[in-house]
């Protein structure tokens, strides 16, 4: 079972990613949820057990680079996949080469959700 | 599907990213049927009982993608969204209204932008009312696409300028 932090600006996204997790068939046991880079990071400083991150990248206060260069930049491995509509290669270069582990653009269905996470929890 | 950087977009070319990426949005995301009815028959800036939510980008295009559909509708495809039911005018209904102009702003730059960088999308805008009217004061040119999704209307607009 795996805990999973879910940074989102959207509410009604961090549901739907919860949802889908689920549907998907992954083996979930806890989901954190942030509403932006500096909430991530607060949840991560908690001490909490996280075994997967899922980032939005388009978030006010703090977006998703920022915020993976901030984990990596505590020496903290977690995988980190990019759920974002910013899909350019440009943008997932820049995140990629920022520490993410991997990227799946919105809108998304649970069986791609089950694609790119089954190998990392 | 990538327009040229030196030539400007046709009513067509970028009515057709619009129908695209509202598709896209509500197979996947909302699992409702949306049948497009281009071109709108006249123009719309004064909505009653509605929502809309606004996603602006700038940088080698600038301009603001639309969604406007009456609250009756939104309340349906926020309830999709969540899976629960959502009766009522709240911060869960801003929210996803706003998320599907972020999504389908988000299709709309990717055949926009060469690689990501050059178009910076905002963070969603929602209002919602009565009685309000939606103006824009630029000079772009607007392509507005009405969709009817379970009886109702919806539009998708996308106000866009090339920079020089």
């Amino acid at each position: 079972m795996a805990n999973i932090l879910i940074v989102d600006d959207s509410s009604t996204m961090r549901k739907i990613i919860s949802r889908s997790l689920r549907q998907a068939g992954l083996t979930v046991d806890e989901i954190y949820e942030a509403g932006d880079g500096i909430e991530g990071l607060g949840v991560i400083a908690s001490g909490k057990s996280i075994q997967l991150i899922l980032s939005d990248i388009n978030m006010p206060n703090m977006d998703g680079l920022e915020f993976v260069k901030a984990v990596r930049a505590n020496g903290n491995s977690t995988p980190i996949v990019m759920i974002t509509t910013e899909g350019g290669e440009e943008i997932i270069a820049e995140a990629m080469s920022s520490g993410a582990s991997d990227s799946i653009k919105k809108p998304f269905t649970p069986d791609q959700l089950q694609e790119k996470l089954g190998g990392l929890i | 599907m990538s327009p040229s950087s030196d030539i400007s977009l046709t009513e067509e070319q970028v009515s057709g990213y619009v129908i695209a990426a509202t598709r896209e949005v509500f197979s996947t995301m909302i699992m409702m049927d949306v049948v497009d009815d281009f071109p709108l028959k006249e123009p719309v800036s004064r909505f009653k009982c509605s929502i809309t939510g606004m996603v602006g980008f700038a940088g080698t295009y600038s301009g603001v993608i639309s969604i406007h559909c009456p609250v009756s509708l939104a309340l349906k495809i926020t309830s999709n969204m969540l899976g629960v039911d959502c009766d009522e005018v709240n911060e869960d209904l801003n929210d996803a209204i706003g998320e599907i102009a972020n999504m389908v702003g988000g299709s709309v730059k990717q055949v926009l932008s060469k690689g990501g960088l050059d178009v910076k999308l905002s963070i969603p805008t929602v209002i919602s009312g009565e009685d309000y009217t939606v103006n824009s004061l630029s000079d772009n040119d607007c392509v507005v696409v009405p969709f009817t999704v379970e009886d109702h209307t919806m539009l998708v607009g996308l106000t866009l300028k090339k920079e020089d």
